[in-house]
């Protein structure tokens, strides 16, 4: 499904992602862990289409579709779903407006008609009881005034309302009290599917205790140092990334 | 005078009637001061050279019998209107318990201190006076419609309303500018609102000029004791607009809100003046304006709380929105304390669109202007919704909504 080949990136002319090579099969779930610095969110964003990033060589299909040749709505509408790390507080943009409007956007790019009014306040619904989240947010602003906990729901939310076809989670774990955690990771896991993969881009291992991952892919200094299963996760959790980093280096 | 005076020769074809020893003395008062210079504090960042020129041209071609050419907004309201100047007041129709007279009728004091008053009295053809008897509520809102529709050469109009709103009265009024027509066009409008004790206003000033036009437009308020006024100002059209709003908090309990939203184009030129004089205290004034801006625009918040006036609460607010790289705002907060135990705020801010919020809304599959055009029309209505009479609210939306669709161009900020 994702196919990254000899990445490579930068911004303002400093390298973060190094000739990064990943394969992401479909109905996979993969964990992509690192230090700080490692580059993580870096590929999380150049994925999305962020254009602050150059990108100096390599290439990003999905389905063998060229990603890095669209913008960031036509990545969106073909499939790809960024959760944020920090979403975004739109103040006076209504969150229900938005969900309406990026459901609206991807029926019409995959030639469907707008969804009905009723159908889609019985969808949403369905999905923010499956979150844990109090329907008051649908008539709030998009994350206006949200806590840590409410952002990260949110953004399942429209993921489970966009049904993406590739979810990258961007430290979808920080900042979440444990039962924060658990919906989330509940959420997530409704979600998975033969037919849609999903990268979990997170530092510590605790979200990979909720959400079980098939591979377990080390970034350090910008590209993938060691692949393997969840027992991977366990064995940084134990040494840490230092090891790891050095042996990068070596 | 030895040389003959354009403003003189134009004043002697409105009269004589009951107004013409105030035009003359108005004229002369003109005569001697002309028209505010960027010199001057108050008007260091608007020029109203266009303003001067065009009236000059109008006054060289001067008409006093311009007829009345005016379409009504879609806005339901008992609409009064004042067309080229000239105010018809023969097609309203009657509101139980409001009164509404010609100034030339009335027995109204006109004068000002202020030049741009004092050219509205020597030019005013007649002006109109309401006064809402005591304890009358008004059930649907009165409108003031300022149209002009002229089709060539220059004109100038005076537009002057007085309004009185008697004790424990309550009332909605829109002041509603708008203008078509080929001809160089200047308005200067001054309203006086004189609210009584324990009485309410919703007021409403409206301003969809034409892209052309030349506004500037006073609206003067004093308050009686308990009295309460909900404002808001809309300005989307025009090409050099300026808006004064002058409240006179002199006795207690007043408790004032006005905001306002400006959205000026390139080319356009739009400042909002605001001062609040709390005389005495406890009273409260609350204020924030929004601009979204391409070309050029002036908000200056201004509150004297005069010595003795304790118990004042005074907050403003001024946010900024600016599109392109050459668009300018003026913004200056003014706060003036001279009494002890008052509560007093002001935050001015000036950017633009957040583009990490533009990706964010991308990668929900929203294209670049449709998420742009989305945060600037919450950022509009975050103030617009707070117009404080309902039945202009659908009008005000759409309003912003085409206004925004101009502003917000495909082009990166």
């Amino acid at each position: 499904m994702l196919e990254i080949k000899n990445l490579s990136a930068s911004v303002g002319g400093a390298e973060i992602l190094h000739d990064l090579t990943l394969s992401v099969g479909t109905g996979e779930v993969h964990a992509i862990m690192g230090p700080n610095g490692s580059g993580k969110s870096t590929l999380a964003q150049v994925i999305a289409g962020r254009d602050d990033y150059e990108i100096t060589g390599g290439s990003v299909t999905l389905d063998g579709k060229n990603l890095l040749e669209l913008e960031p709505e036509e990545r969106a509408r073909e499939g790809v779903f960024l959760g944020f790390q920090y979403p975004v507080e739109i103040p006076g943009v209504n969150n229900a407006y938005l969900l309406k409007a990026a459901v609206n956007a991807q029926r019409e790019h995959n030639g469907l008609d707008e969804i009905d009014a009723f159908e889609f306040l019985k969808l949403a619904k369905e999905k923010m009881a499956l979150l844990g989240m109090d329907q008051k947010f649908l008539n709030r602003g998009v994350n206006e005034g949200f806590s840590g906990g409410e952002k990260k729901r949110n953004e399942i939310l429209q993921m489970a309302m966009l049904e993406p076809r590739l979810a990258i989670l961007d430290e979808t774990d920080s900042g979440l009290d444990i039962d924060a955690l658990k919906a989330v990771a509940q959420g997530v896991n409704a979600l998975r599917s033969p037919k849609r993969s999903i990268v979990l881009v997170t530092h510590y291992q605790r979200l990979l205790d909720y959400i079980e991952p098939d591979y377990v892919h080390v970034l350090s200094g910008g590209k993938i140092v060691r692949s393997g299963d969840k027992t991977l996760a366990t064995e940084l959790e134990e040494r840490g990334y230092d090891w790891l980093k050095q042996a990068a280096n070596a | 005078m030895s040389q003959p005076d354009p403003l003189r020769a134009a004043m002697e074809q409105l009269g004589p009637d009951s107004l013409s020893e105030l035009r003359a003395r108005a004229a002369e008062k003109f005569g001697a001061s002309g028209f505010p210079s960027t010199r001057m504090e108050d008007w260091k960042y608007t020029d109203l050279g266009l303003a001067k020129d065009i009236s000059a041209e109008a006054l060289s071609e001067f008409r006093a019998d311009l007829e009345p050419s005016y379409a009504v907004p879609d806005i339901d309201a008992h609409w009064l209107v004042i067309s080229n100047g000239s105010p018809q007041v023969g097609n309203f129709s009657g509101i139980e318990g409001v009164d509404v007279a010609l100034l030339s009728e009335a027995d109204v004091d006109l004068q000002y201190d202020l030049p741009l008053a004092d050219l509205n009295l020597a030019l005013l053809s007649d002006g109109v006076k309401i006064t809402v008897g005591a304890n009358t509520q008004v059930q649907k809102p009165i409108g003031l419609l300022f149209f002009d529709d002229v089709d060539a050469g220059s004109m100038v109009a005076q537009g002057r309303v007085v309004i009185d709103v008697g004790q424990g009265a309550s009332a909605q009024f829109i002041e509603f500018h708008a203008s078509r027509g080929d001809a160089k066009k200047y308005a200067n409008v001054f309203v006086d609102l004189d609210i009584g004790d324990a009485a309410s206003v919703d007021y409403a000033r409206l301003q969809a000029r034409d892209a052309e036009a030349v506004q500037t437009a006073h609206l003067n308020v004093t308050t009686g004791r308990d009295a309460k006024l909900r404002h808001f100002g809309l300005d989307t059209g025009g090409r050099l607009v300026r808006n004064d709003l002058v409240i006179d908090i002199a006795k207690t309990g007043a408790d004032v809100e006005f905001n306002g939203l400006y959205l000026a184009d390139k080319g356009q030129h739009v400042d909002n003046h605001t001062r609040v004089e709390h005389r005495v205290g406890p009273a409260r004034s609350k204020q924030e304006y929004r601009g979204i801006i391409r070309g050029r625009a002036v908000w200056n918040g201004k509150a004297v709380v005069h010595k003795g006036a304790d118990g004042t609460d005074a907050q403003q607010a001024n946010h900024n929105l600016l599109l392109t790289e050459r668009a300018e705002i003026d913004a200056k907060p003014e706060l003036e304390i001279y009494a002890e135990d008052v509560k007093c705020s002001h935050g001015t801010t000036v950017g633009q669109l957040d583009e990490n919020a533009v990706f964010y809304l991308r990668t929900r599959c929203l294209d670049a202007d449709q998420a742009r055009r989305l945060m600037t029309h919450a950022f509009a209505m975050g103030v617009a919704v707070r117009c404080p009479i309902d039945a202009c609210a659908t009008w005000v939306e759409s309003r912003v909504e085409s206004a925004l669709n101009a502003l917000v161009k495909t082009e990166a900020p």
